[in-house]
Parts: C-alpha cells; sequence; structure tokens
C-alpha cells in the first residue's frame, strides 16, 4: 500500500484540464448555458432595434454600435457567470473540489477558463449576427474583424476572471444573480468604458488606431490588476 | 467611555470648524476666477460668457458661487476616499486575523465613507448646476464618485444576502478590496476615454481660499472620526448584547 | 511531510478551538482516536459536529489549537492529508449532468490516480453500478446515488473516511447496502461519522463522542459504554441544545 500512496503526484495542469473538461462536457450535453446565453442575446438584439425603430435615417448606428455591443455581452456573461457556478454549488461539488488535492488557484483558472470559452463561442456566434442586423459594420475592412476578436478577447478575459469571483461569491447569497449583476456591474465599469472606446474606434467612419490601442492597452492593464487581486482574494472565498 | 468622550469633543471641534470654514469662505476669501470651463453649446447660467462660438466650443467663467461650494466638495471627496482607504485596510487586516473586530471595523468605515460619498455626489451635482447649468455631468470625478457609491452600496447587499456570520465577513472584505482597487482605476479611465464632456482647468488657490479649504477639511475628517468611533461602539454593544441574549437562552 | 507515516493515533486533536467573535463552534475540543477505530460523534444541531468534521477534513482552519490527521497537521499538511482522507456526505458530491463514470473519472483525474480507467471500472463493480456506469447521475436513485459517492470517496484509497449523516435520506434498502459497503472496508480503514440516529451510530462505532456547544461531553470507547445510561446523557445533552 506504501508504494502505491508514492505513486501518486498531483498534476497541476491534469487538474486544470480534469476541471474544464468536465465544464465542457457537462455543457455539450445539456446545452443549458448556451442556448440561454444565446437566446438571451437574441432577445438583447430585439430590444436594441425597437429602441432604435425610431432614430430616423440620418442616425449613424456605429457611433454606439460598440456600446450596444458590449451591453449584450455584459448582460449575456451575467447569465452564464452564474450558471456556471451554481453547477458547483447545488449538490456540494465545490466541497468535493476543495476535499481534493488541488490547489486553489487550479479551481480559479480551471472554472474561469470555462466561462472564458462558453463566452467567447457566444461572442462569435453573436457578434457577426449583430453587425449584419445593425449594419454595424458599413466603414468596417476585412482587417476591422482581427481588430474586433482581439478587443473582444482582451473584455471577456476581464469578465470571466472577476466574474469568476463575484460569482461564486453570489451563489451562496440569498439573492443569486441579483447579487452578481450589483457586485458585478460597478466592478466592470472601467473596463468597459475603455473596451466601448476601442470597439467605437475600429467601427466609426473615420477609424481611429491610436485611440484604439490606447483603449486595448487600458483594456489590458485593468485585466492585469483586476485579474491579480481576484486571484490572490479567490482563495479566501473558497475558504469561506 | 474616555474614547466617547474624545468622540464628542471631536465632534464639536469638527462643527465648528466646519461652520466657520462656510463663514469663511462667504466672508473672507476673495472671489477668484479659478479658470474657465468649455462647453459644447451654449447654455444659460447666470454667468458671464468670456468668448467662444458653436465650432470652438463655449467658454464659461468659473463663478463664485461655484467656487463656495468647492470648499466643502473637494473635502467631501478627499475625506471620503481617506476613510474608504481605511475600510480597505481594515478589510486586508481582517483576511489575515479572522477577528471579527476587524469586519465590524470595515462596515462600519464602509458606512461613513458611504455617507460621504453621498455628500460628494449633491455637492458636486450643485457645483454642476452652479458652474455648468446642468444637474448633471458624466466629468470624471463625477463618475466615478457615483461609480463608488455603487460599490459602496452593493458591498452592502452583499452583506445583507449572507446568512453566515463568517462567510458574510470573508466575502464582504473580499468585495471591500476589489472595490477600493477598482475606483481609481475608474477614475483614471475615464480620464482617459476620448470624450466631448467638459474638462475643468485648474489654477492656483490664493491663501485667503486656501485658509478655509484647509479648516473645512480637518473639520470634516474630524466629525467624520467622531461619527466612527461613536457607530463602532454602539455596534459593539449590540454584539455584546446578543452574547448576553443568547447566554441567557442558553 | 507528505510522507506516509503510520501514527498509532489516526486523529490526535488538541485543544481545537473555531471562534467566531463571542461564537463559539468548537471550544478547546482535545482527544485522540486510534487508528483503525470507527468513531461516531454525536450531539445536538449546532453543537460544533459538521465544525469539527470540517476541521479534520481542511475545509475550514481551527482558530486555535491543533488537529491532525495520520500524523498530518490538518493547516501545514493539507494538500498531503487530502491525498488520503475520503469524504462521504448526506450531500452526493458528484454532478447530476454527467455519467456516473464521468464523474469517477473526473474525481480521479483531481486525485492524479494512474490508470484512472482501470481504478473506475473496479469502484463501479465494487458498488455494483457498472451496468449504469453511461447513464447521467440525474436519472439514478438515491441509494445509488450514495453508493456511487462511496466509490468517488473511495477512489483514491484513503486511510480515513469522513461520514457526515450519511444514512439521512436513505430508504431502509439502501441504509443496508450502505452497511455492507462499510463493512467491506471497515478492516483496514479509520472511520469518522456524524450520526443523529444513536442507535446505528452506537451499532457501528468503537468510540463515541458528544459534543454539545463546541464541547466534549463524553468520549469513550465503546466496551465501557453502557446503552441506556449513554442514550440519558444523550437525551440530555440534545435537551441542552440551542433551538
Amino acid at each position: 500500500m506504501a508504494e502505491k500512496k508514492q505513486s501518486i503526484h498531483i498534476s497541476g495542469m491534469r487538474q486544470f484540464k480534469a476541471i474544464l473538461k468536465k465544464d465542457i462536457v457537462m455543457e455539450l450535453r445539456t446545452k443549458e448555458m448556451l442556448t440561454s446565453m444565446g437566446l438571451y442575446a437574441l432577445l438583447v438584439l430585439v430590444i436594441y432595434y425597437v429602441a432604435l425603430s425610431q432614430a430616423g435615417s440620418g442616425f449613424d448606428v456605429t457611433r454606439i454600435a460598440g456600446g450596444l455591443l458590449w451591453l449584450a455581452i455584459v448582460f449575456t456573461s451575467l447569465l452564464g457567470l452564474n450558471r456556471s457556478l451554481v453547477h458547483e454549488k447545488d449538490q456540494g461539488c465545490l466541497d468535493a473540489l476543495l476535499l481534493a488535492p488541488v490547489d486553489r488557484p487550479v479551481i480559479f483558472f480551471g472554472k474561469a477558463m470555462g466561462n472564458l470559452l462558453f463566452l467567447v463561442i457566444v461572442e462569435v456566434l453573436v457578434t457577426p449576427l449583430f453587425m449584419l442586423i445593425f449594419n454595424a459594420g458599413k466603414y468596417a475592412g476585412i482587417a476591422t474583424a482581427g481588430w474586433l476578436a482581439i478587443v473582444l478577447l482582451v473584455g471577456s478575459i476581464g469578465i470571466a476572471g472577476v466574474g469568476t469571483l463575484l460569482a461564486t461569491m453570489s451563489v451562496n447569497t440569498t439573492g443569486k444573480d441579483f447579487v452578481l449583476a450589483v457586485l458585478f456591474i460597478p466592478v466592470m465599469f472601467p473596463l468597459l468604458l475603455a473596451t466601448v472606446a476601442a470597439t467605437s474606434a475600429i467601427l466609426t467612419q473615420h477609424p481611429d488606431m491610436a485611440v484604439y490601442w490606447k483603449m486595448v492597452g487600458v483594456s489590458g492593464a485593468y485585466d492585469a490588476i483586476m485579474l491579480s487581486a481576484a486571484f490572490a482574494l479567490y482563495e479566501f472565498v473558497l475558504g469561506a | 467611555m474616555k474614547q466617547i468622550r474624545i468622540a464628542l469633543w471631536m465632534a464639536i471641534v469638527g462643527g465648528v470648524m466646519t461652520t466657520v470654514a462656510f463663514l469663511m469662505a462667504f466672508f473672507t476669501s476673495e472671489v477668484q476666477l479659478f479658470g474657465t470651463v468649455t462647453l459644447p453649446k451654449q447654455i444659460t447660467t447666470a454667468f458671464p460668457l468670456l468668448s467662444g462660438d458653436a465650432a470652438s466650443g463655449f467658454m464659461y467663467g468659473r463663478p463664485w458661487f461655484s467656487q463656495k461650494i468647492f470648499y466643502f466638495h473637494v473635502p467631501f471627496a478627499e475625506a471620503s476616499f481617506l476613510v474608504f482607504t481605511v475600510a480597505a485596510y481594515f478589510a486586508i487586516r481582517f483576511l489575515m486575523t479572522r477577528k471579527k473586530e476587524y469586519d465590524t471595523k470595515t462596515r462600519v468605515a464602509m458606512e461613513v465613507a458611504l455617507v460621504f460619498v453621498i455628500l460628494t455626489l449633491i455637492s458636486g451635482d450643485l457645483w454642476t448646476k452652479a458652474s455648468w447649468g446642468v444637474w448633471w455631468e458624466w466629468e470624471p470625478r463625477l463618475t466615478t464618485y457615483f461609480i463608488m457609491t455603487l460599490l459602496m452600496v452593493a458591498y452592502f447587499v452583499l452583506r445583507n444576502s449572507l446568512e453566515d456570520e463568517e462567510r458574510r465577513a470573508i466575502y464582504s472584505a473580499v468585495f471591500g478590496i476589489i472595490a477600493w482597487i477598482d475606483a481609481p482605476i475608474s477614475f483614471f479611465i475615464t480620464r482617459l476615454i476620448p470624450s466631448d464632456h467638459p474638462i475643468v482647468f485648474k489654477s492656483g488657490m490664493a491663501t485667503s481660499n486656501l485658509v478655509p479649504f484647509i479648516v473645512a477639511q480637518v473639520g470634516m475628517l474630524l466629525i467624520g472620526y467622531a461619527v466612527y468611533v461613536v457607530r463602532l461602539r454602539e455596534e459593539r454593544m449590540r454584539e455584546r448584547l446578543e452574547v448576553i441574549k443568547e447566554s441567557l437562552e442558553g | 511531510m507528505a510522507e506516509p507515516t503510520t501514527t498509532e493515533f489516526a486523529l490526535e486533536v488538541r485543544n481545537l478551538s473555531r471562534t467566531f467573535g463571542a461564537r463559539k463552534a468548537l471550544d478547546g475540543v482535545s482527544f485522540d482516536l486510534p487508528t483503525g477505530a470507527f468513531l461516531s460523534i454525536f450531539g445536538p444541531n449546532g453543537a460544533g459536529k459538521t465544525t469539527l468534521l470540517k476541521v479534520l477534513s481542511t475545509l475550514t482552519t481551527p482558530s486555535k489549537g491543533t488537529a491532525s490527521v495520520l500524523g498530518l497537521d490538518v493547516v501545514e499538511d493539507a494538500v498531503a492529508l487530502r491525498e488520503r482522507i475520503g469524504f462521504i456526505s448526506h450531500n452526493p458530491l458528484l454532478y447530476p449532468d454527467l455519467t456516473a463514470e464521468e464523474n469517477l473519472e473526473f474525481f480521479a483525474d483531481l486525485y492524479c490516480i494512474d490508470n484512472p480507467n482501470v481504478r473506475v471500472k473496479e469502484l463501479l463493480t465494487a458498488v455494483e453500478l457498472n451496468h449504469r456506469k453511461l447513464d447521467a447521475v440525474r436519472t439514478f436513485s438515491r441509494g445509488m446515488i450514495q453508493r456511487l459517492s462511496i466509490a468517488r470517496a473511495l477512489l483514491h484509497d484513503p486511510d480515513v473516511i469522513f461520514l457526515d449523516e450519511p444514512y439521512s435520506g436513505l430508504d431502509p434498502h439502501a441504509m443496508d447496502i450502505l452497511d455492507s459497503l462499510i463493512a467491506s472496508v471497515r478492516a483496514d480503514h479509520t472511520f469518522v461519522m456524524i450520526s443523529h440516529d444513536l442507535q446505528k451510530g452506537l451499532e457501528l462505532c468503537s468510540h463515541a463522542l458528544i459534543l454539545a456547544k463546541g464541547k466534549i461531553v463524553l468520549f469513550e470507547e465503546r466496551e465501557e459504554i453502557d446503552p441506556n445510561a449513554f442514550a440519558a446523557t444523550y437525551r440530555a445533552t440534545v435537551g441542552l441544545g440551542v433551538s
């Protein structure tokens, strides 16, 4: 028995992959998160149409397209983050994770990576649709798609990272999703300002790459600072 | 008991200082043109339009009434951030020691900070009305304080939605730290984004203006500290009462 | 530190306290439990039973005092200790949307077990769930879920098994299965169980412990226990409990 014990060696990478794989398998089976997030995003697009229906023909949608896109992403991500952590909470599975010899950062990265993945999938589906329906890409060239992908990714990393921390707390509260929105939106505020500015800079009639790169840089700085904080504080949240 | 007496004195001295600063702001400080403000559109205001046209924006002299508010608005704002920092410090202390007293201190400091933030918002709002003729401007500082208010409200929402005492203390400490890091980032990013909103140019301050400013600042900090001490004491007594109640039940 | 240790005592608890403000979940608990023993913990709600189990299984940390399991400190050697303990709760600790096999494979990866497929199959056979291994746990009966959660807890061949009211919510048939499963691994494991069922707890245990308000009221070996006197003490303690 003693030899067998020694053969156990803990690999953080294997555990990280296991957590990520488990989330993906679960999602492929239930399709719960992707359908609810995707459907919700579509509903938001309908609401946008209603909101803009009286804007008139002189109205240039590209001036606010960045804002509209990120608004849809924020609300959709709230839904996904809440779901993702409810799965862990429901049958006490989070305790099972904590009972295993897993370093707490592995749990954080595993969950955050899963959340990022699902968010990116929804964005890949919804963004082209959004551009198409609202003709928001009328000034955009082929390269714009690439620039858009970069800013979407930088923004999504911040949303998934900080969101995972906040959702881990909010699933333990009495008002789960409401509490998540109240915590999440003000904390996300600076990141959204920067990503909306970057997105608008490339979608408008006269793209301004200087502003774009500056704002992507600012978003990246936000990610770096807030993810470090979330990472450092996650262990306390798990131990509570 | 001694602490309460000190707090009482601090409240009195702080009150007197704030009142003196208020009177000084109106009677001794010289009316000074702090600078100018450029607005994209012309607005109706009691204050002089210096120059400008629709293309370059309309320049307004920074009027005297907004200068009076300034003596209170800025001290409120500085005090609120100071108290917020104290709250974040106690939150870190709590996570390190897990002592309940730090949780109570964080919460009480957060309450005082929230009061100051709300006062900042109200005085700032009066200032935008007096200065720019609008009730609300998404100006970097004002926006940051608006977000800070929401962050602090979120802190209390989180607290109220958790049953388990220890979990509540840990989560709210974590969120308090996140909020404290987020607030300055908000400030920088609101300034960095490209925008049409007015940026106020600051110039130096005359001594006659600096004196009431500092008096007001110190006075408010004294009042803030007194409120903190009294609230903390009240909380401690309430906690002690709970313990007594519980032991009686047992 | 992580080296497997064979100590005379599986649990060594010294003056263990867990406090928050004035609330004392555990208040100076000390006891030793020999390796291979079966400890049943009794006590009213809020007595600190769950907190004690959480401290011993590294889910939470003590405020004061020390506790070690198999000679490994619950704070200092937490990671090494986690490889050697199993936990069975009334909560299944399983993902309902995954199949039985996927659940076990996931936990096998978390514990970094060699040849996970072989080990998973071995355990599925042991708990007689091999024929349902491809079904989602969601479709399982309460008894089947409990069997699977036992398989999960035994996956990494732990030396100490913690049981948190494992019998609650089980029908008599499922209880029998749980009994036989525990009996089959009883010989080479140390058990610590929280129980509300006095009879069941006494029947299984080699040592019994009654907690009330975070303090030990009684800690005795099974042979020394007079069932009637014990029941009386237990009832008196429960009567004392916080309602």
